[in-house]
């Protein structure tokens, strides 16, 4: 060992005497904390789920603006990737259905602003299920089930006003753009928090907040459908034929509809009192002529 | 129905983990406090040199090492804080914990030997898994000086322990 | 309080020692900058949050330190020594350790 660095060197020849020498025990808590755990898991889990959620809100309501107001080309060529919706089954009875469906959608097309280069496209679906929707490219699904509680034309032109209007207003488009943003945020933080529990939880509460918004979708969708009733028909009775007919429908009223129309359309007191709002505003009779529903469609309730 | 599950399960881990994580640490710290004062005698320094350098001594090196996991309350409680930044309040309380275990280990081992002083005391620490199911392993290392006035018998080295390294002779400056 | 990482001060002299003091701190800097460091990655350089993370982190695990080093009555910390550990992606434990004595003028 180097003379400059032996101990010699630093301390001398001998230590002093009067150095002491003894371990004191530190005080507690400097480097360790009694604060509650659970009070700092609710501020966390408080904060995160807020944030979380404040950022979903945030980033679907963009992308719902943004989305539909992207040219329908983009849609159209997205759709036309994917398998096609739009079917009728491969019957006599299914296809005639199917041309009345398709015949009565043109007819009221005329009377809306689809988007250009749309075509509505109806398809047809020999199932029980009780419901009828609009998705990407154009394209609406009826099904049998609905079809056979129906009474007349006019009832059926308000179904199918209002799927087209959600087509009209590029609903399925937002609804897209929604989920893919918000996908994205809660991978990003599902990534930073890894495999952690944490992921998860947040992961359910953004979810959640991405069903709120079909509510003002839906009535959009009425009231453009209602306009397209007047201009068609003179009259409103379609609409209020059909919400009676959803009133009939088992499960109506409960929280737990058993049919699939009930539980993505809320039968609500909201929604009829606007219809009657609507008619006082624009000066339109709730009542009126019924047209008979076309052949095919009616042959289905014999069957 | 899956999804009900799942929340319960987690829930039943989270309540799990804050009741016997917290129990574990509070008898932990008792059994630590109850240590620290068993151990009062053998004294630790990091000094890199030992303060009495005119009587003969043997010199050991000893260590103490233990690795602790965070129950699953405190890594879920981590997963959030690490979303918005500040201290990990419970990773912190389980650092001391194992740093004072380790000295303690240290301590002991000293102790076996015959040592009432160790010097050039350090620590190390490593996180083992990260994740899920985080561990952390506090390394502390020192020389343990035992005076040698020729009548000294070890203890006969137990399996495990760390084997002597050298003579162990440390003579006085001439 | 005289902190050092030398085991003797010029011009002072040591009258006791009191032990090994401790300071350490676990740390994480929010999701915001944790994103913003990897985007940083793609086009290298210093990553000024962590820099800032861990210079926090030092400064606090000092400062414990030195408290426990004024609970025992010394006024200086010598063989100050850092270990540092990362506990996860962007978060980590700094440990700063040292000899508490009692120093005074030689």
């Amino acid at each position: 060992m180097s003379r400059a660095c032996s101990a010699t060197a630093l301390y001398g020849r001998r230590p002093d005497a009067a150095v002491r020498i003894e371990n004191r025990p530190p005080a507690e808590g400097i480097n360790s904390s009694t604060d509650n755990p659970l009070k700092e898991l609710a501020w966390l889990l408080g904060g995160s789920l807020a944030a979380v959620i404040a950022l979903v809100f945030a980033v679907s309501l963009a992308a719902q603006w943004i989305a539909p107001r992207t040219p329908y080309k983009y849609e159209a060529r997205l759709a036309a990737s994917l398998p096609p919706i739009a079917t009728a089954p491969d019957t006599d009875q299914g296809r005639a259905v199917q041309r009345e469906l398709q015949a009565l959608a043109d007819r009221l097309a005329a009377r809306m602003q689809l988007p250009a280069g749309m075509q509505v496209r109806v398809g047809y679906s020999d199932s029980k299920t009780v419901n009828a929707f609009a998705t990407l490219g154009g394209q609406t699904v009826f099904f049998r089930g609905l079809l056979v509680r129906l009474g007349s034309e006019d009832e059926l032109a308000m179904v199918m006003a209002h799927e087209m209007a959600h087509l009209q207003h590029r609903h399925a488009s937002a609804a897209l753009g929604r989920g893919v943003a918000v996908g994205v945020i809660l991978s990003v933080v599902s990534a930073e928090l890894g495999r952690s529990a944490a992921a998860g939880v947040l992961s359910q509460a953004g979810l959640a907040t991405t069903l709120s918004f079909t509510r003002d979708q839906e009535r959009a969708a009425d009231e453009a459908a209602l306009a397209v009733l007047a201009r068609e028909y003179g009259h409103l009775g379609g609409a209020t034929d059909l919400f009676r007919t959803m009133a009939n429908l088992p499960g109506a009223g409960s929280a737990a509809p058993q049919v699939e129309l009930l539980r993505t359309h809320p039968l609500t007191r909201k929604r009829l009192l606007a219809i009657e709002e609507w008619a006082r505003r624009n000066d339109v009779p709730l009542d009126g002529a019924r047209r008979p529903l076309p052949s095919a469609i009616a042959a289905l309730q014999g069957t | 129905m899956a999804e009900l599950i799942q929340l319960g399960i987690f829930l039943a881990l989270l309540t799990v983990g804050y009741f016997a994580g917290s129990m574990v640490e509070r008898r932990h710290y008792a059994s630590i406090r109850k240590r620290e004062r068993e151990y009062r005698d053998v004294l630790a320094f990091m000094v890199r040199f030992p303060f009495d350098r005119t009587t003969p001594q043997r010199a050991f090196l000893v260590h103490g090492t233990v690795v602790v996991g965070a129950d699953y309350f405190k890594t879920f409680v981590a997963g959030l804080r690490n979303l918005f930044g500040g201290r990990f309040r419970s990773y912190e309380t389980l650092m001391e914990r194992a740093r004072r275990e380790a000295l303690l280990r240290l301590k002991a081992e000293a102790r076996r030997k015959g040592s009432k002083m160790v010097v050039c005391v350090r620590f190390e620490t490593t996180t083992i898994a990260s994740g899920w199911a985080p561990a952390m392993e506090v390394f502390a290392y020192g020389t343990a000086l035992v005076p040698d006035d020729g009548s000294l018998s070890l203890p006969e080295p137990r399996k495990g322990v760390s084997r002597l390294l050298g003579d162990g002779l440390v003579r006085p400056p001439a | 309080m005289i902190v050092s990482n030398l085991e003797l001060i010029p011009g002072r002299r040591v009258i006791a020692h009191y032990g090994i003091v401790q300071g350490s701190t676990v740390r994480a800097k929010h999701v915001g900058k944790d994103i913003f460091a990897s985007l940083k990655n793609i086009v290298g350089g210093e990553l000024k949050s962590y820099t800032e993370l861990m210079q926090e982190a030092r400064d606090e695990a000092v400062e414990r330190m030195i408290a426990e080093a004024q609970s025992m009555g010394a006024n200086a910390v010598l063989n100050v020594r850092f270990a540092t550990t990362s506990i996860a992606v962007g978060a980590a434990e700094i440990l700063a350790y040292g000899s508490a004595v009692r120093l005074e003028d030689q």
